[in-house]
């Protein structure tokens, strides 16, 4: 009977062990990550909108967004005029021969970043009711999202839409319109594009619901004068001339903000001023050491010894041909630097600058084109406007003012920010030898998205 | 494993061996060649039913007839017969058949393969000891039928692409499951910067005893959702009973890269450049002299990206390729002590290796330990214990998409000094001008910065078998896997082309990962004349966290401050966490009856943290059967045919390695703004997301020949994978790219043959081992999802094609009339009919698979020769049938002057004037012309390698003895010593790291080429 005690005793220390182990694992299995937390509890209270709004300004920082590809599309894309890109790459480059494909990076990531940006948007606005801490903070941050979303979609329509005077702009597919934020995908969210006008519709909506909602002033974050700043650029793209002018002059008077007495000032935030948001700026994307990477920079800049900080892939050299459009004396002209043999603008040294995406001496110049347009003074005359943009520059006051002589300094001193190709095909103007509507000055609508969703259709050309 | 079966055995005789009438006691001792005790060896009565066997000395004791026979049978060795005498010493030769090989099959479980009915393929220690591979995956080469194997690149220590039976998954990982010692070990790339690293290098390969590759659903479905990749067992070296034995080796030796690929020089850059610059000025009417021509930007461009040495000599040429390579020096000390009594048995072993890349500034060094004890506790209780710790340098080289990719010196112009006459520092170093070069030196990179890498890795085991009743046994065993990794990173001033950080630039990463498994499980054997029966019973359980950190900080005093302590902006910081855990049950039952018919089942329930609350539960089922016709009576006889068995196996198996926490909505917190937190959507939910089921059906035919001195293996396999993890597309307007989902099919079928072969077997013997496999994958549904990957995105997922096959437009050369590109339209015209007819409109052409990265047939052939103390072994291993993508330097430097890179050779022949008959299109500068994505940059990837071979020299032992030496081996070994291919960049086993992943397959982007080694050696056993 021992060996059968023995046997007995190493079935017990087998049973156990066995047992142990399994009562003791099955409650294991339930794991949670640590940086990311469950949707069901991501929404609940005022401190979540308002770190989810915080998320929507990071997703607009992105460098495909507002970090810099838009305004660095809208500079590059047919603009051998001015520019030789010599980077590689292959997005950029074939946007800047104008033989962009299907699969064009750039057209892919500005197009999913963009949404992705309105879809964060999209999640503040769908908890606004959570913000209950006061009515003034819950005005702010619906209308900084509305804010963002309105901007995301005039650029979206603008790099990939057919401009505004070419055909029906009523009938012409623009971009997809998402308004709620994604939950369970579903056959509702393959969406088709919405026509050019319901894009510019809603994009009047939002900025229009924003302006009314924002405060004067919010730091770094969008303000009244920013949705006010964005919402002249939607009208006078729109040719909606007096809306344009009188938003334009809701800046200039009520922002309180006056041009900067040096062009200087207006750049190298990070390396001069400390980080500081230059003063004329009315709406930017901060950049810092820790988050952001500023794409004009990334693309425009490049490191020049003597200019601690400065940064850049030397991709877009100025050519001699830019420098004709300047007067002599124009402190403008000047804003260039010569590093092996190129030019290179001199707005975008700064690694951590802040990417500008509207300033103050742009309402100076679109009151002016607004009024000269409608031979009205709203404001100020036109000739005011322009003389005050000519003088910080360096240059003699105008004694007669035309349209020519506006849009001839809304150029010069909008140079490489981003309003080159919008404005091109506003005016109608060639952009290179290619006529402002051709149809591969637009990006293609992303591959992926056309492979994904059946409903899209293509742009003419690709 | 082997020494349950002797138990077995052993019981078999005694339940049999009483009855028959005995005459007189024979002593014996039962020993191997060397003359070590065998352990466990039968001793039979030949005739009769009268059985032993050996102790641990291999001492026995019988009684028998006078003039009785005695069959003295051990496994892994020759069955001998010999005349009973009183005192008999038995030497057995190893036996080499390999139908006589045991195989593991998991969890304690081991069978001889005769008695296998799955398909398991085994590669033993002994054949992959003392090669240069420093890890036990890339050593899999080659060598097991159906075990497809890329290095990738020859950078040290990096991830190696392991595919069994074809790739099974898209989105999920398809790389094996690795089991060291019954614990399943992180094998994941941990590393932040610079391409995946291989977490296997960790194990030093000559610790392993074998290695086997559960390939087929019935071999796999114990390890339930975790074997559709197949499941590598690996089994470390143990100690035997018997004369400590103590083994020296050290090998030396050298490594270069195994190619160049031929650059222009000056003369020829110039010629093609200002050809180009011409077609460009032409074009747009542009006078040569202008300032702004092409032209003269060209000119500009080679005389400010030489210093101005241009304009005095145009002739002068650097070749910048030959500046990331180096030789690469290779040592290497081991020491293993291998013995023990009855009680106790233990191995041991230690190593140092020092690696020098064939790519400037990348080494590897690595330092290993290892102790396993086995301890009889009494008579039914065993106890043991495995550690083994490492450390592994790497100072590894950026990922190969990046600037400082050493060969991505070949893209810089050839008149471009190596160094800056000015500085007498290499080209583009401060304080001379940063942007000469038309790209970043990598060669700064080289000597102004640093990327290191440090891992400590811990792999322990311990264990306990009881034995409850008779053929009753109960294992507990418990084992960790402990990784922590440390990375550096630092780039002094001098690299601010690169980094943007002009006062340096330090990067700090830590990773820890810890992982516990424990196994508990219950073994049976039943042993009777004609039944055999065996079940496993248990449980398994583990959980793994990983930890990281990162920290990088800019602005340090000087180069002489490194770390980031004296970092004055700490730029950025990061941790983070993750978990995951199973939780199984296992059963698994063979039954054997009269040793010719072979039943076996097996099952695994699977409970994972990875998936959603509806789903979290698996069952993964096999059956298998087998039948030896050659145990029968009509084919027992048959002189030449000595074994044939037939076998077939169905089941199902899982893959969950999709990463942790798939299943969930999440928002992540990494959304600050300008100094504030803030928080984005981060991914969608899906409650019912579960394992992908993999089904495989397995028929093989096992043979031997003339006493299996041939024999082989054929399967047919179709395995079907339904249900995938698939980051399904959808559209980015949802604010998401894509989400994963249970969604599609794919299958792969083939055929495996293996033949083992003993050509010669006297006193020159020769064996010749060889396997081949041919797969076919085929993607069969992913309901219209579009995902590409890879090098502009060529490779993609199409329904009918293998998973990641290349889709371009069809390149169709140059035409003759004026220089331009050519595409095949490939548009379908009304009728249906696909339009041939071919344009200079790259748009105009639609893309079509092009190509296929992965092969059709892998192979390798081992030949082995021996001659008195003579020994030789040679490797061969070839990849046919699959093509690569060289888009990623082709774009670039094949491409007719797209860019101004220094441009290949072949592009010499380019298009000159109407009636030129090339492939290569007129150079113009700045403008497409064919180096759009095209067909034209796919290319065949097949090739045939020596991969390694070795010749040695054994010296007779009885001239050693004097000198207390056992054994003495010289020997000379080589790596890659030839390949043939014909590919046209450096390596055609290549996968560039920065776009790897299961889809992009076969991209080649300035990858560097694998080493060719060689190293001379001495192993001595004392």
């Amino acid at each position: 009977m021992k060996i059968y005690n023995k046997t007995i005793n190493k079935y017990l220390i087998a049973i156990l062990f066995t047992s142990v182990l399994a009562t003791a694992c099955e409650k294991r299995l339930d794991v949670f990550p640590t940086s990311s937390i469950s949707d069901s509890k991501a929404l609940l209270s005022e401190g979540d909108v308002l770190v989810t709004l915080i998320g929507t300004y990071d997703g607009a920082q992105a460098a495909t967004v507002y970090g810099g590809d838009i305004m660095v599309l809208n500079e590059l894309i047919g603009n051998g005029e001015n520019i030789n890109f010599t980077g590689t790459f292959a997005g950029l480059s074939d946007a800047f021969k104008a033989q962009m494909t299907t699969n064009n990076g750039n057209a892919t990531g500005t197009w999913g970043s963009s949404y992705s940006t309105i879809n964060r948007a999209n999640n503040v606005l769908s908890a606004l009711d959570k913000v209950t801490s006061s009515a003034t903070k819950k005005s702010s941050v619906e209308g900084e999202a509305l804010f963002l979303r309105g901007s995301l979609y005039f650029e979206l329509v603008k790099l990939f839409a057919k401009p505004v005077g070419d055909g029906d702009y009523a009938a012409n597919p623009g971009v997809p319109l998402v308004l709620t934020p994604t939950g369970n995908v579903s056959e509702a969210d393959y969406k088709a594009r919405a026509t050019v006008k319901a894009v510019y519709d809603q994009v009047i909506a939002d900025l229009t619901r924003a302006e009314s909602l924002l405060p004067s002033s919010n730091g770094i974050y969008a303000t009244k004068w920013s949705a006010a700043a964005q919402l002249s650029r939607v009208h006078l793209m729109l040719k909606n001339y007096a809306e344009a002018g009188a938003a334009a002059n809701r800046v200039i008077t009520g922002s309180g903000k006056s041009l900067a007495v040096d062009i200087d000032k207006n750049w190298f935030t990070y390396i001069y001023n400390g980080g500081t948001t230059p003063g004329e700026y009315l709406f930017s994307m901060k950049m810092t050491p820790q988050d952001g990477t500023n794409a004009l920079n990334t693309y425009f800049g490049r490191t020049i010894s003597g200019i601690s900080g400065s940064a850049g892939r030397s991709d877009c050299k100025i050519k001699a041909a830019h420098f004709t459009q300047y007067e002599t004396g124009d402190k403008r002209k000047d804003f260039f630097v010569l590093s092996g043999g190129n030019y290179y603008t001199k707005k975008h040294l700064d690694r951590f600058g802040d990417v500008p995406v509207v300033r103050l001496s742009e309402m100076y110049l679109t009151r002016a084109e607004a009024n000269v347009r409608s031979n009205t003074s709203v404001g100020a005359t036109p000739l005011a406007d322009v003389n005050a943009i000519r003088t910080r520059a360096g240059l003699p006051a105008l004694t007669s003012i035309t349209l020519a002589a506006v849009l001839k300094e809304r150029k010069v001193e909008l140079a490489f920010e981003g309003q080159g190709l919008p404005d091109a095909k506003r005016l109608q103007n060639n952009v290179g030898l290619l006529a402002w509507n051709a149809p591969n000055l637009i990006m293609p609508i992303p591959q992926r998205e056309m492979d994904v969703n059946k409903k899209l259709v293509q742009n003419a050309g690709y | 494993m082997r020494k349950k079966l002797l138990w077995s055995l052993l019981a078999s005789c005694l339940f049999f061996g009483t009855a028959m009438a005995q005459n007189s006691t024979v002593n014996g001792r039962v020993t191997d060649e060397k003359g070590d005790p065998i352990v466990g060896a039968s001793i039979q009565v030949k005739g009769t039913k009268v059985g032993t066997t050996s102790n641990n000395d291999g001492v026995f004791t019988i009684k028998a007839a006078n003039g009785a026979s005695l069959t003295v049978q051990a496994i892994g060795f020759e069955t001998k017969t010999v005349a009973a005498a009183a005192n008999l010493n038995v030497k057995l030769v190893t036996d080499v058949r390999a139908l006589s090989e045991v195989v593991v099959t998991g969890f304690g479980g081991s069978l001889i393969k005769k008695e296998l009915t799955g398909n398991i393929a085994r590669v033993k220690g002994k054949d992959i000891e003392f090669m240069p591979t420093a890890s036990v995956d890339a050593a899999l080469q080659g060598r097991a039928a159906g075990v497809f194997v890329n290095s990738q690149s020859g950078k040290l220590g990096q991830a190696v692409t392991v595919r069994i039976r074809g790739n099974s998954s898209i989105s999920a990982s398809s790389q094996p499951l690795y089991v060291l010692d019954g614990i399943p070990i992180t094998s994941q790339d941990q590393s932040t910067y610079g391409g995946d690293m291989n977490p296997l290098t960790d194990l030093n390969p000559n610790d392993i005893e074998s290695i086997d590759v559960l390939k087929d659903a019935s071999a796999g479905a114990i390890y339930g959702s975790r074997a559709a990749n197949g499941v590598v067992l690996i089994t470390t070296k143990r100690g035997r009973a018997g004369k400590t034995q103590i083994t020296f080796n050290l090998q030396s030796g050298q490594s270069e890269a195994t190619k160049r690929v031929r650059m222009l020089n000056s003369t020829e850059y110039n010629e093609l450049a200002l050809e180009a610059a011409k077609y460009s000025d032409d074009q747009e009417d542009i006078p040569y002299d202008d300032p702004y021509s092409y032209t003269q930007y060209m000119k500009d461009i080679m005389s400010y990206h030489s210093y101005g040495q241009w304009d005095k000599d145009k002739a002068k040429s650097y070749d910048w390729q030959d500046q990331a390579f180096q030789t690469g020096q290779y040592r290497q000390a081991d020491l293993q002590i291998r013995g023990g009594n009855d009680k106790t048995k233990f191995f041991s072993s230690f190593q140092h290796l020092d690696q020098g890349g064939t790519i400037r500034s990348n080494e590897l060094s690595r330092t290993t330990g290892r102790l396993n004890v086995d301890q009889k506790a009494n008579d039914w209780l065993d106890l043991g214990v495995s550690l083994s710790l490492s450390r592994i340098y790497n100072r590894r080289l950026p990922g190969d998409n990046a600037f400082s990719n050493p060969l991505q010196a070949a893209a810089l112009l050839p008149m471009s000094p190596f160094t800056d006459p000015n500085t007498g520092l290499p080209t583009g170093t401060p304080p001379g001008d940063v942007n000469v070069g038309i790209y970043f030196n990598p060669q700064i990179q080289i000597d102004y910065a640093k990327y290191t890498q440090d891992v400590y890795r811990t792999f322990g085991n311990t264990y306990f078998k009881a034995k409850l009743l008779p053929g009753l046994t109960f294992q507990s065993e418990f084992g960790l896997d402990f990784l922590s990794q440390n990375e550096e990173r630092y780039y002094q001033t001098q690299a601010v082309r690169n980094t943007s950080s002009p006062r340096g630039e330090g990067v700090n990463t830590g990773a820890f990962i810890t992982n516990y498994n424990t196994n508990s499980y219950f073994t049976y054997n039943k042993l009777t004349a004609k039944h055999n029966f065996a079940a496993t019973l248990g449980m398994q359980y583990q959980q793994s966290q990983a930890k990281y950190n990162s920290t990088t900080g800019t602005d340090f005093p000087s180069n002489s401050y490194q770390k980031i302590a004296s970092a004055a902006t700490k730029a950025g910081g990061s941790s983070s966490q993750s978990d995951f855990r199973f939780l199984s049950y296992f059963l698994r039952s063979n039954y054997t009856y009269d040793d010719k018919y072979i039943i076996s089942a097996s099952g695994r329930m699977d409970q994972s943290s990875r998936f959603g609350k509806n789903s979290r539960t698996g069952f993964f089922p096999a059956v298998s059967a087998g039948w030896i016709l050659s145990n029968e009576k009509f084919l027992s006889s048959n002189k030449y045919l000595s074994f044939l068995k037939l076998r077939a196996s169905y089941g199902l198996v899982g893959n969950s390695e999709i990463g942790n926490f798939p299943q969930m909505g999440l928002f992540t917190g990494d959304a600050g703004y300008a100094g504030n937190a803030g928080q984005r959507p981060s991914q969608l939910r899906n409650d019912d997301l579960r394992w992908e089921t993999t089904s495989q059906v397995d028929v093989g035919i096992d043979f031997g020949l003339f006493n299996n001195r041939i024999s082989g293996e054929i399967d047919y396999y179709v395995k079907s994978t339904d249900g995938l993890l698939l980051n399904v597309n959808i559209p980015a307007t949802t604010g998401f790219s894509s989400m994963v989902k249970n969604i599609g099919k794919l299958e792969n079928k083939g055929y495996e043959f293996v033949l083992n072969t003993q050509n010669l077997v006297g006193a020159f013997k020769w064996t010749t081992n060889f396997n081949v496999a041919l797969n076919q994958g085929k993607v069969t549904d992913i309901q219209g999802q579009v995902i590409e990957g890879g090098v502009g995105s060529m490779n993609r997922v199409q329904e009918g094609y293998a998973i990641g096959v290349y889709y371009t437009a069809e390149w169709a050369g140059v035409d003759p009339a004026n220089g331009n590109a050519l595409w095949y339209k490939n548009t379908k015209n009304a009728d249906g009919t696909i339009d041939r007819s071919t344009t200079s409109i790259f748009n105009q052409a639609t893309r079509v698979v092009t190509g296929n990265p992965n092969p059709d047939v892998i192979l390798g052939l081992t030949n082995s020769f021996s001659y008195k103390g003579f020994d030789m072994s040679i490797f061969f291993n070839g990849v046919l049938g699959n093509e690569n993508n060289i888009y990623g330097m082709g774009r670039y430097s094949s491409a007719s002057m797209r860019y101004e890179d220094n441009q290949t050779y072949d592009q010499m022949a380019r298009w000159q004037k109407p009636g030129d008959i090339t492939d290569i299109p007129q150079a113009r500068l700045f403008y497409n012309n064919g180096a759009q994505i095209s067909s034209r940059y796919i290319v065949d990837g097949s090739y045939i390698r020596l991969r390694t071979a070795s010749i040695g020299y054994t010296f007779d032992s009885k001239k050693l003895s004097k000198f207390k030496l056992e054994k003495l081996r010289v020997y000379v070994s080589g790596q890659n010593l030839l390949t043939f291919t014909k590919y046209p960049y450096w390596d055609p086993e290549v996968n560039a790291d920065d776009f790897d992943s299961n889809i992009a397959k076969g991209n080649d982007f300035y990858t560097p080429p694998q080493p060719r080694t060689i190293l001379f050696g001495v192993n001595i056993n004392f």
